[in-house]
């Protein structure tokens, strides 16, 4: 399942979503085809971090929720408002996480564990799986907030810098150190 | 607490998450909220008598707690203080992983697997002659739906005291109140998988489980292991029914013997040093192509008489020519266009590109309004400009030569290298091929050992069914609950045979005439033994097992001595630990 078919817009796209979103503002009952178009890239990140299915859907419901309740706060900043979508459910799921620290899991396939070793050019074997995960699991959250989006989700640095409010730049720089730091720590079990 | 890391999770498919889409209910609960917010916007707080309300409420609240937790505390005193050993204790946080804990992974029972596919179903004959009797279509998904193809049933039978204490299984069962041990005729562990995911029996088709148990006795009841709530839950009283005829026992087939966790793991190893071979050399490779490739200095020539041309050329495209100061270009005899009009012509433009022999020639494309024609063409050097480009190209010529043997002996050193990397991962393949033929032939006999074992049993004993209808996976068991013993308290001292005190974690009271192992873990300082029968103790030090077998037991307890003696166990198998326990 891919998780963001279309994040990207075009400006016809983001005009006829600013309608949208205007026309949500005076009556909820037009935020359905926001909520349609969006369901499914809000419950895949959510689930992305979480180990619980039924609780993933529960926090994707909340998500709307809130989206709704606040929405007339929403500003257009020229980003997809799926941007904005994904902060709230960014500040849902670390509000659960704090509350309920089981609930927070990491979902990775081994091709995207592989793609870190590409990435930092070390040859990759898969017995090297147990300690990678390890290394992941004990990464701070920004920095696995990162790695998740990068390369659990495979999202562009412009992608992810909407998402966390920061310039792609800084987003690359962030992604940059991270490696460096990993890549140490891989270098210490390659052949 | 660290997250849980998953690999290659199932991925969720559209449909199920559109069926949990539903923008009605998130309209109506955004509408409910809006109401609830506009109440709230009176300020509950300025309404005195619901102030006052609260506070009674939250006093209420804090005296409630505090009783409830008062009150347990003082009921986990009085049953420490009886220093009865009961399931429920072992729902302490952080014990519920040990619930069934076996003292060695090496001595536990070891599963039997057998396929069967779920539209057809199957009996399955054990080697104990227990069967399986499983119905069409009686293996369901987590989400209720129908399996479809085989599903691998995992078997396994605990027979003796032996098997009960390598299980780990707890025997204590509570009753009104009171903790018993349960007598075992009898009990098994049954498991079922399609492709490692776990499946469930259908509700509408439980399996029946013919087991022969080795105790004919009418006084035993039917029970499963309930391993969320830790606890047995009775389910009938068991009538055992006799074989009709001998031949109704399936032939004993040697099980094949499943793969150890030490063959499975050195498997994966060899498995994996082909990928390192290959990678080793992909990595060198790579080396190898990335070390310094040196570039051949252009040899200066003189003219031969044909045409010149001079250029004002920039050396950054052409560095082999660097060192030719006031180089020409002479025309080459191949160019059969070349004319004396060519040079009376003129030109906007003339570009000089690499020619068919690198290094050696070049391409001269000369351009005007009308016209392009394109010559190759030789660098050439005259007078003292060619003795002095001479001396140069000499000089790094012989400078090319020694790069060009930096290069081969630094790459002959790789190969070395990657060479000797993979000879170690041959070597390390060779000695784990050896260490993997070693595991299967220990796993081979261990498992003949106990199949010998189990059959000797067969063979003395008259067997009865017991019939179990299983409607979960799980544990069931054929058990009578008895007391703990009574008589004379022992208080013993347990000394390995070397007298060196051992320190148990578990300590097991077997009852060699009965099939009953008493926990007495928690009272090990001190407890009870019927004087008229035979017991010998098992105890868990430091990770391993001891027994003071019944002879030991006797005479100990004749001298009214303290000091138990201990033997440790030294055994590979099930079989050899009912040697040590002389069962």
């Amino acid at each position: 399942m891919s998780f963001n078919p279309r994040y990207h817009h075009t400006a016809t796209q983001l005009h006829d979503e600013q309608l949208i979103i205007e026309a949500a503002k005076l009556n909820p009952e037009r935020f359905g085809p926001l909520y349609d178009k969006y369901y499914k890239q809000i419950f895949g990140y959510v689930y992305q971090r979480m180990e619980d299915k039924d609780s993933a859907f529960d926090i994707t419901s909340q998500v709307f929720l809130k989206a709704l309740t606040n929405i007339n706060r929403y500003e257009y900043k020229g980003v997809p408002f799926a941007s904005w979508l994904f902060r709230i459910a960014h500040s849902e799921v670390m509000q659960l996480f704090r509350d309920q620290k089981n609930k927070r899991a990491i979902n990775a396939d081994v091709g995207d564990l592989k793609n870190i070793y590409e990435e930092v050019q070390e040859p990759f074997f898969e017995e090297y799986l147990p300690a990678l995960q390890q290394m992941i699991k004990q990464l701070p959250e920004d920095d696995l907030q990162m790695i998740e989006l990068r390369f659990f989700e495979h999202r562009p640095f412009k992608e992810i810098a909407e998402i966390l409010n920061i310039t792609e730049n800084n987003a690359k720089v962030r992604m940059y150190r991270i490696l460096e730091r990993l890549k140490k720590t891989i270098t210490n079990f390659k052949i | 607490m660290e997250p849980k890391f998953n690999l290659n999770r199932p991925k969720i498919s559209d449909e199920e998450i559109n069926k949990n889409k539903d923008f009605d209910n998130l309209v109506k609960q955004f509408k409910e909220q809006s109401i609830q917010r506009a109440r709230s916007d009176v300020s509950f707080f300025k309404n005195k008598k619901a102030t006052y309300a609260a506070v009674i409420a939250g006093i209420a609240v804090v005296c409630t707690v505090t009783y409830l937790t008062v009150s347990n505390r003082s009921n986990k005193q009085t049953a420490t203080n009886e220093k009865t050993n009961t399931l429920t204790e072992n729902k302490k946080p952080g014990t519920r992983k040990t619930f069934i804990s076996p003292p060695s992974q090496k001595l536990n029972v070891p599963y039997n697997s057998y396929k069967v596919n779920n539209a057809k179903g199957g009996e399955l004959a054990h080697h104990t002659s227990t069967k399986l009797k499983i119905p069409k279509n009686a293996f369901v998904n987590k989400a209720g739906e129908q399996i479809v193809g085989d599903v691998e049933i995992q078997y396994r039978e605990f027979h003796d005291q032996a098997d009960i204490i390598a299980s780990g299984i707890p025997m204590r069962y509570d009753s009104a109140g009171t903790s018993y041990t349960f007598e075992s005729a009898g009990m098994f562990d049954v498991k079922g998988f399609q492709n490692g995911e776990e499946v469930f029996i259908s509700p509408a088709a439980p399996i029946t489980i013919e087991f022969a148990s080795e105790y004919p006795t009418d006084t035993y009841n039917q029970y499963y292991l309930d391993t969320a709530a830790q606890k047995w839950n009775v389910i009938k009283h068991d009538t055992p029914s006799a074989y009709k005829n001998a031949n109704d026992r399936p032939p004993n087939v040697l099980p094949q013997a499943q793969k150890s966790i030490t063959e499975k793991n050195i498997e994966k190893k060899i498995e994996y040093i082909p990928k390192k071979i290959d990678s080793v050399k992909t990595v060198y490779d790579k080396k190898i192509v990335a070390l310094p490739s040196p570039q051949q200095p252009g040899k200066p020539t003189k003219p031969t008489g044909r045409p010149q041309i001079n250029l004002d050329v920039d050396f950054k495209d052409f560095p082999e020519l660097v060192a030719f100061k006031n180089v020409l270009f002479e025309v080459g005899n191949e160019n059969k266009n070349y004319s004396k009009e060519i040079s009376q012509t003129t030109w906007n433009s003339a570009i000089i590109s690499a020619g068919p022999q690198k290094g050696k020639n070049y391409i001269l494309t000369l351009k005007n309004r009308t016209r392009e024609e394109k010559f190759v063409v030789y660098p050439v050097l005259t007078g003292e400009c060619y003795e002095t480009a001479a001396k140069v190209y000499e000089k790094k010529f012989n400078e090319y030569n020694t790069l060009l043997d930096k290069r081969a002996a630094d790459g002959q050193k790789l190969k070395d290298e990657m060479a000797a990397k993979q000879k170690a991962y041959v070597e390390e393949q060779k000695k784990l091929s050896a260490e993997l033929l070693k595991e299967q032939i220990r796993v081979q006999r261990d498992m003949e050992a106990q199949y010998a074992n189990q059959n000797k049993n067969a063979g003395v004993q008259n067997k009865v069914l017991r019939v179990f209808q299983v409607s979960n996976f799980g544990i069931y068991n054929s058990d009578c609950p008895r007391s703990m013993p009574k008589g004379p308290v022992i208080q013993p001292d347990y000394y390995s045979s070397t007298s060196v005190p051992l320190d148990p974690t578990i300590v097991y009271l077997v009852d060699m005439g009965s099939n009953i192992v008493y926990n007495m873990s928690n009272n090990s300082y001190s407890f009870m033994y019927d004087t008229r029968k035979k017991y010998s103790l098992c105890i868990v030090a430091g990770g391993s097992l001891y027994v003071c077998n019944n002879e030991q037991f006797n005479s100990t307890v004749k001298q009214n001595s303290r000091k138990f003696i201990f033997k440790s166990v030294d055994a590979e198998n099930i079989a050899d630990f009912k040697k040590a326990l002389e069962i």
